[in-house]
Protein backbone atom coordinates (compact mmCIF):
# COMPACT_ATOMS: atom_id res chain seq x y z
CA UNK A 1 0.00 0.00 0.00
CA UNK A 2 2.77 2.41 0.79
CA UNK A 3 4.56 1.96 -2.32
CA UNK A 4 1.19 2.49 -4.00
CA UNK A 5 1.26 5.54 -2.81
CA UNK A 6 4.52 6.74 -3.08
CA UNK A 7 3.84 6.05 -6.74
CA UNK A 8 0.96 8.89 -6.70
CA UNK A 9 3.18 11.18 -5.20
CA UNK A 10 5.58 10.80 -7.77
CA UNK A 11 2.96 10.88 -10.30
CA UNK A 12 2.29 14.85 -8.92
CA UNK A 13 6.16 15.68 -8.35
CA UNK A 14 6.82 15.02 -11.75
CA UNK A 15 4.29 16.64 -12.74
CA UNK A 16 5.19 19.69 -10.78
CA UNK A 17 8.55 19.58 -12.12
CA UNK A 18 7.16 19.53 -15.48
CA UNK A 19 5.10 22.89 -14.84
CA UNK A 20 6.94 24.62 -13.02
CA UNK A 21 11.16 23.80 -13.11
CA UNK A 22 11.83 26.13 -16.10
CA UNK A 23 10.64 29.21 -14.51
CA UNK A 24 12.33 28.24 -11.08
CA UNK A 25 15.55 27.36 -13.26
CA UNK A 26 15.18 30.95 -14.68
CA UNK A 27 14.88 32.46 -11.37
CA UNK A 28 17.84 30.18 -9.59
CA UNK A 29 20.15 31.59 -13.23
CA UNK A 30 19.00 35.24 -12.69
CA UNK A 31 20.48 34.91 -9.17
CA UNK A 32 22.90 32.97 -9.32
CA UNK A 33 24.28 33.62 -13.27
CA UNK A 34 25.40 30.81 -13.21
CA UNK A 35 24.04 27.23 -14.80
CA UNK A 36 26.17 24.50 -12.69
CA UNK A 37 25.57 26.41 -9.28
CA UNK A 38 21.74 27.09 -10.87
CA UNK A 39 21.13 23.22 -11.42
CA UNK A 40 21.89 22.59 -7.97
CA UNK A 41 19.58 24.90 -6.45
CA UNK A 42 16.75 23.88 -8.79
CA UNK A 43 17.50 20.24 -7.01
CA UNK A 44 17.64 21.25 -3.79
CA UNK A 45 14.37 23.18 -4.21
CA UNK A 46 12.40 20.23 -5.55
CA UNK A 47 14.09 18.35 -3.03
CA UNK A 48 12.98 20.52 -0.63
CA UNK A 49 8.76 20.59 -2.42
CA UNK A 50 9.13 16.76 -1.56
CA UNK A 51 9.66 16.91 1.88
CA UNK A 52 7.42 20.33 2.66
CA UNK A 53 5.03 20.80 0.03
CA UNK A 54 2.35 21.08 2.84
CA UNK A 55 4.02 24.02 4.11
CA UNK A 56 2.76 26.21 1.48
CA UNK A 57 -0.34 27.28 2.52
CA UNK A 58 1.49 28.40 6.21
CA UNK A 59 2.27 31.37 5.24
CA UNK A 60 -0.44 32.66 2.92
CA UNK A 61 1.28 32.43 -0.15
CA UNK A 62 -0.02 31.16 -3.29
CA UNK A 63 1.64 27.78 -4.55
CA UNK A 64 3.76 29.60 -7.16
CA UNK A 65 4.78 32.39 -4.58
CA UNK A 66 5.93 29.81 -2.36
CA UNK A 67 8.13 27.98 -5.33
CA UNK A 68 9.70 31.14 -6.44
CA UNK A 69 10.31 32.53 -2.42
CA UNK A 70 11.82 29.01 -2.18
CA UNK A 71 13.90 29.30 -5.02
CA UNK A 72 15.36 32.92 -4.56
CA UNK A 73 16.42 32.01 -0.95
CA UNK A 74 18.27 29.15 -1.35
CA UNK A 75 19.80 30.50 -4.42
CA UNK A 76 20.29 33.73 -1.92
CA UNK A 77 22.19 31.38 0.32
CA UNK A 78 24.49 29.92 -2.25
CA UNK A 79 25.14 32.95 -3.47
CA UNK A 80 26.28 34.42 -0.24
CA UNK A 81 28.34 30.93 0.36
CA UNK A 82 30.03 31.60 -3.15
CA UNK A 83 30.41 35.36 -2.08
CA UNK A 84 32.08 34.17 1.44
CA UNK A 85 34.15 31.85 -0.38
CA UNK A 86 35.27 34.78 -2.16
CA UNK A 87 34.19 33.55 -5.68
CA UNK A 88 31.73 36.83 -6.95
CA UNK A 89 29.43 36.34 -9.84
CA UNK A 90 26.87 38.42 -9.12
CA UNK A 91 26.07 41.51 -10.75
CA UNK A 92 24.66 41.27 -14.16
CA UNK A 93 21.67 39.45 -14.07
CA UNK A 94 20.44 39.77 -17.94
CA UNK A 95 23.90 38.48 -18.78
CA UNK A 96 22.66 34.77 -17.52
CA UNK A 97 19.82 34.62 -19.76
CA UNK A 98 20.94 36.59 -22.71
CA UNK A 99 23.07 33.90 -24.19
CA UNK A 100 20.13 31.28 -23.73
CA UNK A 101 19.20 30.07 -26.81
CA UNK A 102 16.07 29.54 -26.31
CA UNK A 103 14.45 30.54 -23.40
CA UNK A 104 11.21 29.05 -24.81
CA UNK A 105 8.73 30.57 -22.04
CA UNK A 106 5.84 28.05 -21.24
CA UNK A 107 2.62 30.02 -22.18
CA UNK A 108 0.95 28.67 -18.68
CA UNK A 109 4.09 30.31 -16.33
CA UNK A 110 3.89 33.43 -18.70
CA UNK A 111 1.19 35.65 -17.95
CA UNK A 112 1.11 35.95 -14.44
CA UNK A 113 4.07 36.86 -13.69
CA UNK A 114 4.78 39.20 -16.50
CA UNK A 115 1.86 41.12 -15.63
CA UNK A 116 3.22 41.15 -11.13
CA UNK A 117 6.62 41.90 -12.80
CA UNK A 118 5.37 44.82 -14.36
CA UNK A 119 3.73 46.27 -11.92
CA UNK A 120 6.34 46.14 -9.23
CA UNK A 121 8.81 47.70 -12.14
CA UNK A 122 6.84 50.84 -12.47
CA UNK A 123 6.50 51.46 -8.94
CA UNK A 124 10.15 51.05 -8.12
CA UNK A 125 10.41 53.67 -11.16
CA UNK A 126 8.59 56.09 -9.22
CA UNK A 127 11.50 55.73 -6.85
CA UNK A 128 15.02 57.29 -6.84
CA UNK A 129 17.32 55.11 -9.12
CA UNK A 130 19.13 54.87 -6.36
CA UNK A 131 17.00 53.58 -3.85
CA UNK A 132 15.16 51.38 -5.99
CA UNK A 133 18.88 49.77 -6.49
CA UNK A 134 18.95 49.08 -3.24
CA UNK A 135 15.50 46.93 -2.78
CA UNK A 136 16.72 45.13 -5.90
CA UNK A 137 19.80 44.35 -3.97
CA UNK A 138 18.43 43.16 -1.03
CA UNK A 139 15.92 40.72 -3.18
CA UNK A 140 18.19 39.32 -6.85
CA UNK A 141 21.84 39.87 -5.04
CA UNK A 142 20.75 39.12 -1.39
CA UNK A 143 22.54 42.07 0.06
CA UNK A 144 22.63 43.36 4.37
CA UNK A 145 21.97 46.69 5.26
CA UNK A 146 25.36 46.68 5.86
CA UNK A 147 26.67 45.77 2.69
CA UNK A 148 23.69 48.35 0.85
CA UNK A 149 25.26 50.84 3.09
CA UNK A 150 28.95 50.51 2.23
CA UNK A 151 27.58 49.99 -1.98
CA UNK A 152 25.42 52.96 -1.37
CA UNK A 153 28.18 54.87 0.41
CA UNK A 154 26.38 56.19 3.24
CA UNK A 155 25.98 55.16 6.99
CA UNK A 156 24.12 52.25 7.90
CA UNK A 157 21.31 54.31 9.83
CA UNK A 158 20.69 56.34 6.75
CA UNK A 159 20.45 53.23 4.51
CA UNK A 160 18.30 51.78 6.80
CA UNK A 161 15.94 55.12 6.92
CA UNK A 162 16.08 55.50 3.52
CA UNK A 163 15.02 52.16 2.37
CA UNK A 164 11.92 51.36 4.56
CA UNK A 165 11.09 55.43 3.68
CA UNK A 166 11.27 53.57 0.17
CA UNK A 167 9.58 50.09 0.90
CA UNK A 168 6.41 52.52 2.48
CA UNK A 169 6.19 54.54 -1.12
CA UNK A 170 6.15 51.70 -2.87
CA UNK A 171 3.52 49.72 -1.08
CA UNK A 172 1.55 52.66 -1.74
CA UNK A 173 2.23 53.04 -5.07
CA UNK A 174 1.65 48.74 -5.16
CA UNK A 175 -1.69 49.42 -3.49
CA UNK A 176 -3.18 51.88 -6.23
CA UNK B 1 -6.49 52.80 2.82
CA UNK B 2 -5.27 52.92 6.76
CA UNK B 3 -2.09 55.52 6.32
CA UNK B 4 -0.59 56.85 9.57
CA UNK B 5 -1.00 54.21 11.82
CA UNK B 6 2.30 54.06 12.86
CA UNK B 7 2.10 50.02 13.94
CA UNK B 8 0.38 49.30 10.59
CA UNK B 9 3.53 51.25 8.97
CA UNK B 10 5.38 49.18 11.09
CA UNK B 11 4.52 45.78 10.41
CA UNK B 12 4.45 46.83 6.68
CA UNK B 13 7.97 47.39 6.71
CA UNK B 14 8.82 44.58 8.80
CA UNK B 15 6.87 42.44 6.76
CA UNK B 16 8.85 43.13 3.42
CA UNK B 17 12.62 43.64 5.28
CA UNK B 18 11.66 39.83 6.38
CA UNK B 19 10.41 39.22 2.77
CA UNK B 20 13.56 40.70 1.25
CA UNK B 21 15.40 38.70 3.63
CA UNK B 22 16.72 42.38 5.90
CA UNK B 23 16.45 40.81 8.99
CA UNK B 24 18.82 39.18 11.16
CA UNK B 25 17.95 35.75 12.48
CA UNK B 26 16.47 37.05 16.09
CA UNK B 27 13.89 39.30 14.19
CA UNK B 28 13.14 36.87 11.52
CA UNK B 29 12.50 34.15 14.11
CA UNK B 30 10.76 36.76 15.94
CA UNK B 31 8.96 37.97 12.89
CA UNK B 32 7.82 34.36 11.71
CA UNK B 33 6.55 34.09 15.32
CA UNK B 34 4.08 36.48 15.03
CA UNK B 35 3.45 35.58 11.08
CA UNK B 36 1.35 32.31 12.77
CA UNK B 37 -1.17 34.16 15.03
CA UNK B 38 -1.53 37.28 13.08
CA UNK B 39 -3.32 36.77 10.10
CA UNK B 40 -3.23 40.51 8.91
CA UNK B 41 0.62 40.38 9.02
CA UNK B 42 0.60 36.87 6.87
CA UNK B 43 -1.83 39.03 4.38
CA UNK B 44 0.67 41.76 4.12
CA UNK B 45 3.90 39.43 4.18
CA UNK B 46 2.15 37.38 1.32
CA UNK B 47 1.87 40.57 -0.72
CA UNK B 48 5.21 41.67 -0.62
CA UNK B 49 6.08 38.17 -1.07
CA UNK B 50 4.00 38.31 -4.59
CA UNK B 51 5.04 41.64 -5.79
CA UNK B 52 8.90 40.61 -4.87
CA UNK B 53 8.93 37.43 -6.74
CA UNK B 54 8.13 39.79 -10.07
CA UNK B 55 11.80 40.69 -9.43
CA UNK B 56 13.35 37.23 -9.88
CA UNK B 57 10.91 36.19 -12.63
CA UNK B 58 12.40 36.42 -15.99
CA UNK B 59 12.64 34.41 -19.24
CA UNK B 60 11.92 30.58 -18.48
CA UNK B 61 14.46 28.90 -18.68
CA UNK B 62 14.27 24.51 -19.33
CA UNK B 63 16.82 23.55 -17.20
CA UNK B 64 18.81 19.88 -18.87
CA UNK B 65 17.36 16.80 -18.58
CA UNK B 66 19.78 15.17 -16.65
CA UNK B 67 18.64 17.48 -12.83
CA UNK B 68 15.52 16.06 -13.11
CA UNK B 69 17.32 12.51 -13.64
CA UNK B 70 19.72 13.28 -10.92
CA UNK B 71 16.82 14.15 -8.78
CA UNK B 72 14.32 11.10 -9.13
CA UNK B 73 17.36 8.68 -8.68
CA UNK B 74 18.16 10.87 -5.18
CA UNK B 75 14.38 10.42 -4.38
CA UNK B 76 13.29 7.75 -5.39
CA UNK B 77 16.47 5.08 -5.71
CA UNK B 78 16.02 3.53 -9.09
CA UNK B 79 13.98 4.51 -11.91
CA UNK B 80 12.16 1.39 -12.95
CA UNK B 81 8.71 1.90 -14.59
CA UNK B 82 5.74 1.89 -12.73
CA UNK B 83 2.67 -0.94 -13.64
CA UNK B 84 0.86 -0.21 -16.60
CA UNK B 85 -2.70 -0.67 -15.86
CA UNK B 86 -4.24 -0.02 -12.73
CA UNK B 87 -6.76 -1.29 -10.55
CA UNK B 88 -9.62 0.93 -8.28
CA UNK B 89 -7.71 0.29 -5.48
CA UNK B 90 -4.33 1.63 -6.57
CA UNK B 91 -5.75 5.17 -6.92
CA UNK B 92 -7.45 4.76 -3.60
CA UNK B 93 -4.21 4.80 -2.12
CA UNK B 94 -3.48 8.32 -3.29
CA UNK B 95 -2.90 10.45 -0.09
CA UNK B 96 0.42 11.34 0.85
CA UNK B 97 0.61 13.35 -2.42
CA UNK B 98 -2.68 15.09 -1.51
CA UNK B 99 -0.42 18.03 -0.61
CA UNK B 100 1.97 17.77 -3.82
CA UNK B 101 -1.33 17.20 -6.16
CA UNK B 102 -3.14 20.37 -4.45
CA UNK B 103 0.04 22.29 -5.43
CA UNK B 104 -0.55 21.04 -8.84
CA UNK B 105 -3.74 21.23 -9.59
CA UNK B 106 -4.04 24.94 -8.24
CA UNK B 107 -0.91 25.65 -9.94
CA UNK B 108 -2.17 24.53 -13.63
CA UNK B 109 -5.51 25.98 -12.53
CA UNK B 110 -5.10 29.21 -11.56
CA UNK B 111 -2.09 29.58 -14.25
CA UNK B 112 -3.84 28.16 -16.89
CA UNK B 113 -2.90 26.03 -19.30
CA UNK B 114 -3.51 27.71 -22.18
CA UNK B 115 -2.11 30.91 -20.26
CA UNK B 116 -5.53 31.91 -19.08
CA UNK B 117 -7.09 30.74 -15.61
CA UNK B 118 -9.45 27.94 -17.05
CA UNK B 119 -11.30 27.64 -13.58
CA UNK B 120 -10.99 30.95 -12.09
CA UNK B 121 -12.97 30.62 -8.96
CA UNK B 122 -13.11 26.93 -7.61
CA UNK B 123 -13.87 25.70 -4.55
CA UNK B 124 -12.65 22.26 -5.46
CA UNK B 125 -9.85 21.30 -7.82
CA UNK B 126 -8.34 18.40 -9.00
CA UNK B 127 -5.37 17.35 -11.20
CA UNK B 128 -6.72 13.69 -12.87
CA UNK B 129 -3.06 12.29 -14.59
CA UNK B 130 -2.56 9.20 -16.18
CA UNK B 131 0.63 7.44 -14.83
CA UNK B 132 2.42 8.03 -18.22
CA UNK B 133 1.17 11.71 -18.32
CA UNK B 134 -0.72 10.92 -21.24
CA UNK B 135 -3.93 11.81 -20.15
CA UNK B 136 -4.13 15.20 -18.11
CA UNK B 137 -7.62 16.54 -16.72
CA UNK B 138 -8.39 19.61 -14.68
CA UNK B 139 -11.38 19.85 -12.71
CA UNK B 140 -12.81 22.78 -10.81
CA UNK B 141 -16.13 22.56 -8.72
CA UNK B 142 -18.37 25.15 -7.76
CA UNK B 143 -20.25 23.92 -5.02
CA UNK B 144 -22.98 26.35 -4.94
CA UNK B 145 -24.00 25.29 -8.26
CA UNK B 146 -22.89 21.95 -8.41
CA UNK B 147 -20.91 22.67 -11.72
CA UNK B 148 -17.52 20.66 -12.61
CA UNK B 149 -15.68 22.26 -14.92
CA UNK B 150 -13.51 20.11 -17.09
CA UNK B 151 -10.62 20.86 -19.23
CA UNK B 152 -8.33 17.81 -20.75
CA UNK B 153 -5.23 19.34 -21.58
CA UNK B 154 -3.08 16.06 -23.03
CA UNK B 155 -4.81 12.83 -24.58
CA UNK B 156 -8.00 11.94 -26.61
CA UNK B 157 -10.22 9.08 -26.65
CA UNK B 158 -9.70 6.27 -29.17
CA UNK B 159 -11.71 6.33 -32.10
CA UNK B 160 -15.66 5.08 -31.03
CA UNK B 161 -14.46 5.51 -27.42
CA UNK B 162 -15.51 7.87 -24.87
CA UNK B 163 -13.36 8.81 -21.73
CA UNK B 164 -15.85 8.50 -18.38
CA UNK B 165 -15.11 10.35 -15.72
CA UNK B 166 -16.00 8.66 -11.86
CA UNK B 167 -16.37 9.75 -8.16
CA UNK B 168 -15.19 7.36 -6.29
CA UNK B 169 -15.52 8.51 -2.65
CA UNK B 170 -13.70 6.54 0.41
CA UNK B 171 -14.27 2.58 0.01
CA UNK B 172 -17.45 2.86 -1.71
CA UNK B 173 -18.23 1.63 -5.24
CA UNK B 174 -17.21 4.38 -8.39
CA UNK B 175 -20.61 6.59 -9.01
CA UNK B 176 -20.36 7.94 -12.81
CA UNK B 177 -20.46 11.82 -12.95
CA UNK B 178 -20.89 11.27 -16.89
CA UNK B 179 -19.14 11.22 -20.09
CA UNK B 180 -15.77 13.85 -20.88
CA UNK B 181 -17.39 16.52 -23.42
CA UNK B 182 -15.53 15.68 -26.86
CA UNK B 183 -14.28 19.33 -26.72
CA UNK B 184 -11.33 19.63 -24.73
CA UNK B 185 -13.50 21.79 -21.93
CA UNK B 186 -16.57 21.54 -20.30
CA UNK B 187 -18.98 20.98 -18.04
CA UNK B 188 -20.93 18.47 -16.23
CA UNK B 189 -23.39 19.08 -13.72
CA UNK B 190 -22.94 16.78 -10.07
CA UNK B 191 -26.01 15.38 -9.02
CA UNK B 192 -27.14 17.39 -5.35
CA UNK B 193 -26.87 13.84 -3.76
CA UNK B 194 -23.18 13.63 -4.98
CA UNK B 195 -22.04 17.10 -3.96
CA UNK B 196 -21.61 16.38 -0.14
CA UNK B 197 -19.04 13.51 -1.15
CA UNK B 198 -17.05 15.32 -3.48
CA UNK B 199 -14.56 16.95 -1.17
CA UNK B 200 -11.70 14.40 -0.09
CA UNK B 201 -12.74 12.00 -2.93
CA UNK B 202 -11.10 10.81 -6.03
CA UNK B 203 -12.13 11.43 -9.38
CA UNK B 204 -10.92 8.83 -12.26
CA UNK B 205 -11.11 8.27 -15.79
CA UNK B 206 -12.41 5.03 -17.37
CA UNK B 207 -11.93 4.23 -20.94
CA UNK B 208 -15.56 2.95 -22.31
CA UNK B 209 -17.79 2.67 -25.38
CA UNK B 210 -18.69 5.62 -27.58
CA UNK B 211 -21.63 7.57 -25.14
CA UNK B 212 -20.12 5.45 -21.76
CA UNK B 213 -20.98 2.62 -19.72
CA UNK B 214 -23.00 0.41 -20.81
CA UNK B 215 -23.56 -1.29 -16.80
CA UNK B 216 -23.28 1.64 -14.83
CA UNK B 217 -19.52 0.65 -13.57
CA UNK B 218 -16.43 0.96 -15.12
CA UNK B 219 -15.85 -1.55 -17.43
CA UNK B 220 -12.51 -0.52 -19.78
CA UNK B 221 -9.14 0.48 -18.43
CA UNK B 222 -9.01 2.92 -15.40
CA UNK B 223 -6.47 5.46 -17.32
CA UNK B 224 -6.01 8.33 -14.62
CA UNK B 225 -7.17 9.77 -11.09
CA UNK B 226 -6.79 12.14 -8.93
CA UNK B 227 -7.72 13.96 -5.57
CA UNK B 228 -10.39 15.93 -5.43
CA UNK B 229 -8.81 19.14 -2.63
CA UNK B 230 -9.51 22.56 -1.72
CA UNK B 231 -9.14 25.11 -4.37
CA UNK B 232 -7.15 28.47 -2.98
Amino acid sequence: MLARTAMGDRAAFAGLYRATSAKLFGVALRILNDRAEAEEVLQEVFVRIWHKADRYRANGLSPMTWLITVTRNLSIDRLRRLRATGVTRAGNPDEATAHMADPAPGPEAQVVAADERARIDACLDELEAARAGAVRGAYIEGLSYAELAARHEVPLNTMRTWLRRSLLKLRECLSR
Amino acid sequence: MSEGRPDREDDRIRAAEYALGLLDEAEARAFEARLRDDPDLRAEYAAWAEHFAGLADGADVPPPAHVWQELESGLFGSTQAGPGRSRWRYWRGWGLGAALAAMLAVLLLYLGPFGTPTVPQADLVAYIEAESGDLRVLAGYDEATGQLEVSRVGGAPEPGRSFELWLIAGDAAPVSLGVLPERERGVLSVPDALGPQMAGATLAISDEPAGGSPTGQPTGAVLAAGQVITGS
